[in-house]
C-alpha cells in the first residue's frame, strides 16, 4: 500500500515513537520487532509530526533518529499531534463538513430525508457531485450521535436530528495548565486547537511526557471504571511475550518520579491485586459489567497504606517487608529531616536529635524504596532490611561505587 | 473514541480554510498558508490537492465554497467528561470560579478517586487557601499584562524577602506539586515559591534596568551499565531531558543529559540513585561532587578490601 501521512490505528506509530523518545540511541537494523517498511513509514510520519524535534546523528550502524524534548520549556506537549492523525475516507470528510453546516443551528431539527436533500443541494455545484445513500447517511450521525455532538429525538415513527449544544470552553490558562497535568491530557490539546493560538504562560518542571504515548489505553481503562466494567488486557512483558488476561480496573497510579503510570487491577486468574505498565499494555478493551469492583477498590485502599509504589508482592514472598535507615546532617541542614519528611510517603520518620533521624517501613516490597535511600548516600549511619538478599546486594553496591570513583 | 479524525489536525486546517472560504473565497497561497501553519509537515501535499481535485466536495475551483456557514463543531462528550473532571480539581479554583451549568450533567471522565500521583511531595500548595488563590491571581494577571508586581515572601530562613519583578512565567513541578513564579527583576532572575508569598501588589517604580532571565545551562556525561534493566529505568527516569545516547557496546551506553545549573544537586541525587549502574564522566566538577559525597558516606559504611575493584 502506498504511504500515507495519516493512520488507522494509533499502535502503527506508538511503539516507535516510544523508541524513538525514550530511546534514540537505535539504527534501522536495531528495531527488531520493526520490518524495514515499518520502520521507514514510523519514522517518516513521526519527522512530519514533530519535525521540529527530531534530532538525527550518523553511527557506524547507521543513522539514529530520536525525538528530543525540553518539557521545561512553555510549549506544549508536542507529542500530542501525533494523535491529530487519524485517517478517513474521501466522504468522511466530505460530509463531516456539509452536515454541520446543514446543522449549524441548535433550534434546528431535521429528517434522514431532509439532510439528505439539503447535502445534494450543496454538492449539486461540483462537477461530479458526490452521492451519499440514506444508510450512509444514518450511519454517520448515529456515529456522531454517540460521539455527543449530534443528538436525536423521536417524533412518531420519525427520527429528527439536531446539532447538540455548544458548551463554553474555560480560559486559555485553564487548557494550558490541565493539558499537560491531568490524566488523558491530550483531550486538553484538542480542546486547545478550538481556541486562538496563543503562548501559554505557564511552564513545566520535571514534566513527564512519556504516558502520551499511552493515552488510548488510559482513556479506555477510565471509562471502564465509571462504567464499574471489567477489562481485557492484552499485555508485552519486558521479553516480549504477549498475554491477555481479565481484570477488574481498579485504579490509575501516575509516577512523577520515573514517568511511568500503571494500572491497577484485579487480576481474576491469579485472584490478587497486580499492576501493569501502561507502556506495556499493547491493548484493551472493555468487557462485562463487573460487581464487585468497589470491593477490590476499598481492598486497594487498604493496601496503598503499605505500598511504596505500585508492588503488592516482594521477592521474600513474605507478606510484608521492613527497612529502617538512620541518617545524620549537621546543624545547618535542617531541610535534609524536612526533605525526609515530605518524600517518607507511607514511611515512618522519627527524629533522634538534632542531628539524626530514622526512617521506617512496612511495605509489600522494599526492593522499590532502594533507589530513593540512595540518594541519601554520605549520611547513611545505618541501614536494616528484613530481606537479606537486598540488604546484601545495597551495601555490595555501595562498596562498587566507591570503587568506581575511586579510580576517576 | 479517543484517536478520531473529528479531532484530527486534517479536519481542523479544513476547518480554517472553510471559514476563509465562506466570507467570499480563498486563493491557493491563503490554502497553502494554512496548511503549513496548522498541520504536518507532509500535509501540504494531501490537503491542498485533495480540495482542488474535488475529492473532498468542499471547495471550488474559484476559491468559494457551497458551505453556508463558517464550520463548528459542538465538544464530543469525551471532551465535556474530560472538562467535567478538570472543573472538579482543585487547582482549577486557581484559574476560574465555578463550573459551567451545561456540564453540569456530564459524567467526569476521572475523580481524584480514580488515580493517585504515588511519589509526589507532600508538603505541595493549599490550593484551598483563598489568600494563595488571590495571590496567584494576581500574579497571572500582571503575566497577562507584563505588569512588574512587588512581592514579599518568606526565604526558608524565615525572613522576609521584597521582590520587584515582571513576571515571565509560573512554572508547575508535578513531583513537588508547587507553584514558582519565574520573572525579571533589576539584580537578576528571580524564582520564587507562590505559597512562600504573603504579600503582593501591583509596583508603581522605574523598571527599566530590568534584566532578562536567561537560565545557565549545564551538560553531564556518564555510562551506563545495562544491568537489572537500568537502560530502560534510566532512560525513562531522564526522558525530560534534552539528552542523547550512544551506544557503545552490548550492555554499556554513553550519556549526554542537559540540566539547568539550579538544578545540579537534584540531578546528582537522581544520579546517585542508579548506584554502581551509572558512572559519571564529565565534568570534573560533577564527579568530585560525587566522590565527597561517597568520601562522607565511607564514615559510616567503611570501604572493603573485598569492595574494591568490584
Amino acid at each position: 500500500m502506498a504511504y500515507t501521512e495519516l493512520i488507522k490505528s494509533f499502535a502503527r506509530i506508538r511503539r516507535a515513537m516510544q523508541e524513538f523518545y525514550v530511546y534514540g540511541f537505535k539504527s534501522r537494523s536495531g528495531y527488531d520487532e520493526l520490518s524495514g517498511r515499518s520502520y521507514d513509514d514510523a519514522r517518516r510520519r513521526i519527522e512530519s509530526f514533530l519535525s521540529d524535534h527530531i534530532r538525527f546523528r550518523r553511527t557506524a550502524d547507521g543513522k539514529t533518529v530520536s525525538i528530543s524534548v525540553n518539557s521545561r520549556s512553555k510549549a506544549h506537549d508536542p507529542l500530542f499531534r501525533a494523535w491529530k492523525a487519524k485517517s478517513f475516507t474521501d466522504g468522511d470528510i466530505t460530509l463531516h463538513f456539509v452536515l454541520f453546516d446543514i446543522l449549524h443551528d441548535t433550534n434546528e431539527s431535521f429528517t434522514l430525508g431532509e439532510v439528505s436533500d439539503m447535502i445534494d443541494e450543496r454538492l449539486s455545484v461540483f462537477s461530479e457531485p458526490r452521492t451519499f445513500d440514506e444508510s450512509t447517511i444514518r450511519k454517520k450521525l448515529r456515529e456522531y450521535a454517540d460521539a455527543g455532538i449530534v443528538t436525536t429525538e423521536k417524533q412518531g415513527r420519525t427520527v429528527l436530528y439536531r446539532r447538540a449544544p455548544d458548551t463554553a470552553l474555560p480560559s486559555a490558562e485553564v487548557l494550558d495548565f490541565f493539558a499537560e497535568t491531568a490524566p488523558c491530557g491530550v483531550v486538553g490539546s484538542y480542546l486547545l486547537d478550538k481556541i486562538p493560538q496563543h503562548e501559554s504562560l505557564l511552564s513545566f518542571k520535571h514534566h513527564y511526557i512519556t504516558a502520551t504515548m499511552d493515552s488510548e489505553v488510559i482513556c479506555t481503562f477510565l471509562e471502564a471504571i465509571h462504567e464499574s466494567r471489567s477489562v481485557i488486557i492484552e499485555n508485552e512483558n519486558s521479553y516480549g511475550k504477549k498475554t491477555t488476561h481479565g481484570a477488574v480496573p481498579l485504579r490509575l497510579m501516575i509516577s512523577v518520579q520515573s514517568g511511568r503510570q500503571y494500572l491497577m487491577v484485579y487480576d481474576a486468574d491469579d485472584r490478587r491485586i497486580r499492576a501493569y505498565r501502561t507502556d506495556r499494555v499493547v491493548s484493551i478493551s472493555k468487557s462485562d459489567v463487573c460487581e464487585d469492583m468497589q470491593q477490590h477498590r476499598e481492598e486497594l485502599r487498604g493496601m496503598q497504606e503499605h505500598m511504596w509504589g505500585i508492588g503488592t508482592t516482594g521477592i521474600s514472598g513474605d507478606r510484608m517487608e521492613h527497612i529502617d535507615m538512620t541518617i545524620c546532617y549537621d546543624d545547618d541542614e535542617q531541610h535534609i529531616p524536612q526533605r525526609l519528611m515530605r518524600e517518607k510517603r507511607c514511611g515512618t520518620v522519627e527524629i533522634i536529635d538534632g542531628n539524626t533521624a530514622k526512617f521506617s517501613a512496612d511495605v509489600y516490597d522494599v526492593s522499590e524504596l532502594i533507589p530513593w535511600v540512595r540518594t541519601f548516600l554520605c549520611r547513611i549511619v545505618d541501614i536494616h532490611i528484613s530481606v537479606p538478599a537486598l540488604e546484601k546486594r545495597f551495601l555490595d553496591d555501595i562498596q562498587r561505587m566507591y570503587s568506581m570513583y575511586d579510580e576517576a | 473514541m479517543i484517536f478520531s479524525e473529528l479531532y484530527s489536525t486534517y479536519y481542523n486546517a479544513v476547518a480554517r480554510i472553510l471559514t476563509a472560504a465562506v466570507k467570499g473565497h480563498i486563493s491557493d497561497s491563503e490554502m497553502r498558508d494554512i496548511v503549513r501553519e496548522t498541520a504536518f509537515e507532509e500535509s501540504i501535499l494531501t490537503i491542498c490537492p485533495a480540495l482542488k481535485s474535488e475529492h473532498w466536495q468542499l471547495l471550488l475551483p474559484d476559491g468559494t465554497t457551497p458551505l453556508q456557514h463558517e464550520p463548528t463543531m459542538p465538544l464530543t462528550m469525551l471532551e465535556k467528561r474530560w472538562l467535567k473532571a478538570i472543573y472538579l480539581d482543585p487547582r482549577v479554583r486557581l484559574f476560574t470560579d465555578g463550573m459551567p451549568e451545561d456540564l453540569e450533567d456530564a459524567d467526569p471522565l476521572f475523580t481524584a478517586d480514580d488515580y493517585t500521583v504515588f511519589d509526589k511531595y507532600s508538603d505541595g500548595d493549599d490550593y484551598e487557601d483563598e489568600g494563595y488563590i488571590a495571590r496567584f491571581r494576581m500574579i497571572l494577571d500582571a503575566l497577562k499584562s507584563s505588569s512588574p508586581l512587588c512581592i514579599t515572601s518568606v526565604n526558608r530562613h524565615g525572613f522576609d524577602r521584597r521582590t520587584v519583578m515582571i513576571p515571565r512565567t509560573i512554572e508547575y513541578s508535578e513531583k513537588d506539586d508547587k507553584f514558582r513564579v519565574i520573572g525579571d527583576s533589576t539584580t537578576r532572575s528571580s524564582v520564587i515559591n507562590i505559597s512562600r508569598i504573603t504579600e503582593c501588589h501591583p509596583y508603581e517604580g522605574d523598571m527599566s534596568d530590568v534584566k532578562e532571565h536567561e537560565p545557565q545551562w549545564e551538560t553531564v556525561e556518564f555510562d551506563l551499565y545495562d544491568t537489572r534493566r537500568a537502560l530502560e529505568r534510566v532512560l525513562m527516569h531522564f526522558a525530560h531531558f534534552e539528552k542523547e545516547v550512544v551506544q557503545q557496546d552490548e550492555k554499556h551506553y554513553h550519556v549526554t543529559l542537559r540540566y539547568e545549573h539550579s538544578d545540579q544537586t537534584e540531578i546528582l541525587i537522581r544520579i546517585l540513585s542508579f548506584g554502581p549502574m551509572v558512572k559519571v564522566t564529565a565534568p570534573r566538577s560533577f564527579i568530585l561532587l560525587i566522590k565527597m559525597r561517597l568520601e562522607r558516606q565511607k564514615k559510616y559504611i567503611p570501604q572493603t578490601s573485598t569492595g574494591r575493584g568490584g
